[in-house]
């Protein structure tokens, strides 16, 4: 008798022995994911929720917070400028995709085709990007002046002198043709070593087939880099629904809130009228919408790393 | 093995192999046309890539009559050195240089040690229950970014990290995108080598410490890149971080007293943009090999 309950005991023990070896023995691994996670918390995560909680509040640093209920939201949605922000920013992400996306593409594969040379077009292209944008932000105001090099140009070809800062109508285009400049380096970059890594003897069985040179491009290269595109394009599409530093630095959101985006309204709600509870609204409103990019993005990432 | 094709494409120049197009295709004078209006387009390209560059240095050494004139020149009449000199006396470079490198560099040990020892462990340890821990750091890449930087910078203050280095340096070590190349770098290391160690009663810090370390030369360097241009052109952040001169880096400096001045005479603040842009510059230009395939070995960058 006493010898079954001693085994049965025993065994219950190994048992639990057993189930918990792997962590006993993986103690020190455990140890080595604290320091990561502990920072993961207190600088993404309490953030992330301080946020939604912050987003019922009114944020006083002196004298305590209130709980407002959903008034930080009845602000957001009373707030004239805010139609003007979402509009912008809108305009601002399709200006960015007219303007700013293909130009890569098509610069990979014509610079694929050249076979002097290429090292250096694309230290050439990638240059911009090395160079701070602080430094950009001084050399465009001045390539964008009235009196600047841009006009000179167009003065000598008898156009009209373009206010590229001023002019509501052009404000928003000047800083993404800016952007477009500084950024297309390594978009193109990327897409050209996706254009180099498809194999030669496709075209080659192309061309025997029959298939012209656009034929080529068309049923080979484009379909080959097309998940890459696809994410290229969410990838552009979150960076552009967010972007409001050249904005701010180069014209504040003026003239007459021509570039006032949507992440420069969150930007001014809590940096210059210290609206914090306002200003995390409306970062709990973006992150509903763009939570669902985040997640296509995601997903389409996953296929393109196999 | 894509990426490894991709890769050997960048390395060397191919001179041999087809591309989209075959030698046959170059005899018919259509086609020929064609690489003509490319080459043009693509000369425009560089031109417009480097003429902004190159301007940046030749305004800075006009005279203030000269820069403002109209229609402006490229070229200066004579060489203003003395530019330089008024704009390296305007602003205390060095300091403001400092403040960026000490950025730079605490970023980068944090990111190796913390992010490093978290992917090593992900990626080797066989730790029960890894994916569901890697899901937790991987899911913080869902939430962009300006959706809680206001957040952030209260959570700054409420843990009396304003005003300190170490406002930049902790959160280097919560970046779930460094996390991830970490991980898929040592993922691609053979795990014999670890199995060797620890058969021959190596411990799980020694492993990391002196082998996974050593090893990851090719991933510290990608990273350094990207956190060193992150740390040299970030601006707003420390802007609203940092309070005041003694702890301003380069790029929030520059904002400041350059772009923002009002009365600083547009050649002195050519030239200093010149000091600015020129180091990085050169060091690109010196590594550009290197740099370019460490671009590479990062991939997407979100």
């Amino acid at each position: 008798m006493d010898q079954t309950a001693a085994a049965a005991a025993q065994s219950t023990q190994s048992t639990k022995r057993k189930r918990f070896a792997p962590y006993r023995q993986n103690i020190s691994g455990y140890l080595f994911l604290v320091p990561a996670a502990v920072l993961f918390i207190l600088f993404l995560w309490v953030p992330i929720v301080k946020g939604l909680i912050f987003s019922f509040y009114h944020i006083d640093f002196v004298n305590g917070d209130t709980f407002v209920g959903f008034d930080n939201y009845r602000t957001v949605f009373h707030d004239p400028e805010i139609g003007t922000a979402v509009k912008n920013t809108l305009y601002y992400m399709l200006l960015c995709l007219l303007i700013g996306f293909w130009v890569p593409i098509l610069f990979a594969i014509a610079i694929s085709e050249i076979k002097r040379f290429q090292g250096v077009f694309r230290v050439a292209a990638y240059l911009p990007n090395v160079i701070p944008v602080v430094v950009l932000y001084g050399l465009w105001r001045w390539i964008y002046d009235p009196v600047g090099p841009i006009n000179a140009l167009l003065g000598k070809l008898g156009a009209d002198q373009i206010l590229f800062m001023t002019d509501t109508r052009w404000s928003m285009l000047s800083l993404v043709i800016m952007e477009t400049w500084q950024q297309f380096g390594s978009g193109m970059l990327i897409y050209l070593a996706a254009v180099l890594s498809i194999p030669k003897d496709w075209y080659e069985a192309a061309e025997i087939d029959g298939a012209g040179i656009w034929a080529r491009v068309r049923h080979i290269t484009l379909p080959s880099i097309k998940n890459l595109v696809m994410l290229m394009l969410i990838l552009q599409l979150i960076a552009t629904s967010q972007g409001y530093q050249s904005q701010l630095a180069m014209l504040d959101g003026g003239p007459l809130n021509a570039t006032l985006t949507y992440g420069l309204k969150i930007v001014k709600y809590a940096f210059t009228r210290l609206e914090y509870g306002v200003a995390s609204a409306m970062g709990v409103l973006m992150f509903l919408v763009l939570g669902v990019l985040a997640i296509i993005q995601f997903r389409m990432s996953n296929r393109e790393g196999d | 093995m894509r990426a490894e094709r991709a890769a050997r494409g960048i390395g060397k120049a191919r001179a041999v192999e087809r591309g989209i197009l075959s030698a046959h295709d170059y005899r018919r004078p259509s086609t020929m046309a064609v690489m003509v209006v490319m080459a043009v387009v693509i000369l425009f390209m560089v031109f417009t890539m480097l003429y902004p560059i190159g301007v940046t240095f030749t305004n800075s050494l006009k005279t203030v009559v000269e820069v403002n004139s109209f229609p402006p020149k490229f070229l200066p009449a004579g060489l203003e050195w003395g530019n330089y000199k008024e704009g390296w006396h305007y602003m205390d470079l060095p300091l403001f240089l400092k403040n960026t490198l000490l950025l730079f560099g605490g970023n980068l040990l944090v990111t190796m040690f913390v992010l490093g020892l978290a992917a090593f462990t992900l990626s080797k340890l066989r730790l029960p229950h890894r994916k569901l821990i890697y899901f937790f750091f991987l899911m913080t890449l869902f939430i962009p970014p300006s959706t809680y930087i206001v957040p952030n910078f209260v959570n700054l203050k409420d843990l009396h990290l304003l005003n300190t280095f170490w406002a930049f340096w902790l959160p280097a070590g919560a970046s779930a995108f460094n996390l991830l190349l970490l991980k898929s770098f040592f993922d691609a290391i053979s795990d014999e080598i670890f199995e060797a160690s620890r058969i021959d009663g190596a411990s799980n810090w020694y492993a990391f410490s002196r082998i996974a370390l050593p090893l990851s030369i090719p991933i510290v360097s990608t990273l350094a890149i990207f956190i060193f241009s992150a740390a040299w052109n970030d601006w707003f952040w420390p802007s609203l971080v940092m309070h005041g001169d003694p702890k301003y880096p380069l790029a929030t400096a520059i904002y400041k007293k350059v772009i923002q001045a009002t009365g600083l005479k547009q050649n002195v603040k050519f030239a200093i943009l010149s000091m600015v842009a020129l180091p990085p510059i050169v060091v690109f230009l010196l590594f550009q090999r290197f740099i370019l395939r460490g671009l590479h070995l990062g991939g997407v960058k979100g």
